[in-house]
């Protein structure tokens, strides 16, 4: 499989500071991937070498280019959104779109039009009296009406309302995605991506601790309502995370045979906002 | 060369109210008081001072100008035009001041910067574009206004002329006219280019202050003449910066002889006979050539500073 990204030993310091300890992985084409971390965790700077913003150390491919080096000609193929409002605040709507159909040969204006026609952005008005969310939609409409390969979304829908955030990832996946395309997102609302996502990646403290497709993380991570008389049996299998509902005591399984498990009590599986804190805080590491 | 036009054409409508409505202003400023100079208000001192009994308006004085200094009336109008219109260039250095200083610190303060970099765009062409537009385009757009503007002050006053009944053609010089606007363009050209080191250095300047740019851009050689006064007791910092802000000139033109009697004398001296000497001077002079080598180190390291900008 085409692979997107590239990373072998990626890592970045900020003086005697490691923002990102050395890492590997690899991205394939048509995946959409969330990066998930605490703040601080080092996300935004995986990103940022990712996409040519800083430089770093180790070895990093993006579509066969170097980014700290060939940034200009990567963007072509990548697109992204910063986790801040990044739209020139002095510019109108119609202006930011000539300006990117000026310098960018794969950004085609009627998609954008198309998709523009359908929020109550106005072309005449400048980005700094657009609304927060008007902002983050016109942002959209630029980046999906240019065709890359590679889309990165770092906290794209951060401070937006819910309606303003359930349309944006249902137009990136009904309107933007296919499987010549890859999306790497990052967000703190991992529920309302996590039915999107294809493969995750955790990271805590700068490094990478878990990078695995969603299909087969949500199997590895069981979970148990345990119970009474099979408490002591529960604790005897080694759980990576022990808590309490209702009076019951849960516990959550990694690599566990589900059927082993079924007679401790009830199983379901975890949500991946659930895998992200028992993989942070229990012995799931 | 799309992209880069596209870069050029984001530049001018960031700056619009330094390249456009300040001197549209201006100019504006310039046609209101020739109108009302036209009108009426106040006294025409030149047609004041010539005192004869006979002239009583601006058609009689074109008259009589017209037979008695035919020869140097086309020039006196050409003259006289930029005169009237010069005041819209008041603002241009301080709009190229302040554009060059801000260009590369406002994207990044606003961090729109991250919008730019998200485009097939290198930093060298944004930093190009950066530098040619107050550098290239301003004086083009300042330019451009005034030839606007002259051409509506000839025009009102030929309007007057009509009414008053005088030689109303004397009013419209063209030859010299476009034959000024051009030489216009020539002047700016060697003067921008001693002073591109100057230009340089501001948009360095914005490339790497976190804050205050204005004090940087002043301080940092401010204080190496004192620093340099105080050790050496020599002044070729302020020297060499006075050179390339216009002091070439007293330098160039030492040898000029200059001999102006008259209106004809002096276009003729401010539109051509400097030429030879000045660029002479220039392509000779080894304070020239560094200046382009240091504005060439200045653009390199802003390009740098960009590369690694997003980040902070």
């Amino acid at each position: 499989m085409e692979s997107v990204i590239t990373a072998k030993g990626l890592s970045k310091s900020f003086g005697s500071f490691q923002a990102l300890k050395p890492a590997s992985f690899e991205v394939p084409l048509g995946r959409i991937v969330g990066v998930i971390g605490a703040n601080g965790a080092g996300k935004t700077t995986m990103l940022n070498a990712i996409l040519g913003l800083t430089s770093f150390d180790g070895d990093l491919d993006v579509l066969g280019l170097d980014p700290s080096k060939e940034r200009g000609k990567l963007m072509q193929e990548v697109c992204f959104i910063a986790d801040v409002a990044t739209l020139p605040k002095w510019m109108k709507v119609g202006e930011v779109l000539d300006f990117v159909e000026g310098v960018h040969p794969k950004f085609s204006r009627e998609k954008a039009l198309d998709f523009l026609s359908r929020t109550k952005v106005p072309l005449d008005r400048k980005v700094k009296a657009l609304s927060k969310g008007m902002t983050v939609q016109l942002h959209l409409a630029v980046v999906m009406a240019i065709d890359a390969k590679l889309l990165v979304l770092d906290e794209p829908t951060l401070g937006l309302d819910i309606i303003f955030r359930k349309q944006f990832y249902s137009s990136l996946l009904e309107e933007y995605f296919d499987e010549e395309r890859t999306v790497v997102i990052t967000t703190h609302q991992v529920e309302e991506i996590e039915h999107i996502l294809t493969d995750v990646i955790f990271i805590k403290d700068g490094s990478v601790i878990l990078n695995e497709e969603m299909e087969d993380l949500t199997q590895t991570y069981i979970e148990v309502m345990v119970r009474k008389d099979k408490e002591d049996e529960a604790m005897a299998l080694g759980p990576i995370y022990k808590g309490a509902s209702f009076g019951r005591s849960t516990c959550v399984y990694k690599n566990k045979n589900r059927d082993e498990l079924a007679h401790l009590g009830e199983t379901r599986r975890l949500g991946l906002a659930d895998i992200f804190v028992v993989t942070m805080t229990g012995e799931g590491q | 060369m799309k992209t880069f036009t596209a870069l050029l054409k984001r530049e001018v409508l960031e700056a619009k109210n330094g390249f456009i409505i300040v001197p549209m202003v201006l100019a504006g400023l310039t046609i209101f008081l020739v109108l009302m100079t036209l009108f009426g208000v106040g006294e025409l001192n030149l047609i004041k001072e010539i005192d004869r009994a006979e002239v009583q308006n601006l058609g009689e004085a074109l008259a009589l100008a017209k037979s008695e200094e035919a020869a140097d009336l086309p020039a006196a109008i050409t003259v006289g035009y930029w005169a009237v219109s010069i005041l819209t260039w008041v603002a241009f250095p301080f709009v190229v001041f302040f554009s060059l200083l801000s260009v590369l610190y406002e994207e990044r303060r606003d961090r729109s910067i991250l919008f730019w970099k998200s485009m097939p765009i290198t930093d060298w062409q944004e930093v190009g574009a950066k530098f040619i537009a107050p550098v290239v385009l301003a004086p083009l757009c300042f330019l451009g206004i005034t030839i606007a503007a002259q051409l509506i002050v000839a025009v009102l006053m030929s309007i007057t002329v009509l009414f008053q009944g005088g030689p109303m053609l004397e009013l419209w010089p063209l030859g010299l006219m476009i034959w000024g606007w051009l030489n216009a363009v020539q002047a700016y050209f060697i003067m921008a280019l001693w002073a591109l080191p100057l230009f340089g250095w501001l948009l360095f300047v914005g490339s790497f202050a976190n804050r205050l740019p204005f004090l940087w851009a002043l301080l940092v050689p401010g204080v190496l003449m004192i620093v340099e006064g105080i050790f050496f007791d020599t002044h070729h910092l302020l020297t060499w910066i006075g050179t390339h802000m216009g002091a070439w000139q007293d330098l160039a033109f030492r040898g000029v002889r200059v001999d102006i009697e008259g209106p004809r004398d002096l276009f003729s001296f401010l539109t051509g006979s400097w030429h030879a000497e000045a660029y002479g001077y220039a392509l000779t002079s080894g304070s020239f050539w560094l200046g382009i080598l240091i504005t060439a180190g200045f653009l390199f390291a802003a390009t740098e500073m960009r590369k690694r900008a997003a980040t902070n």
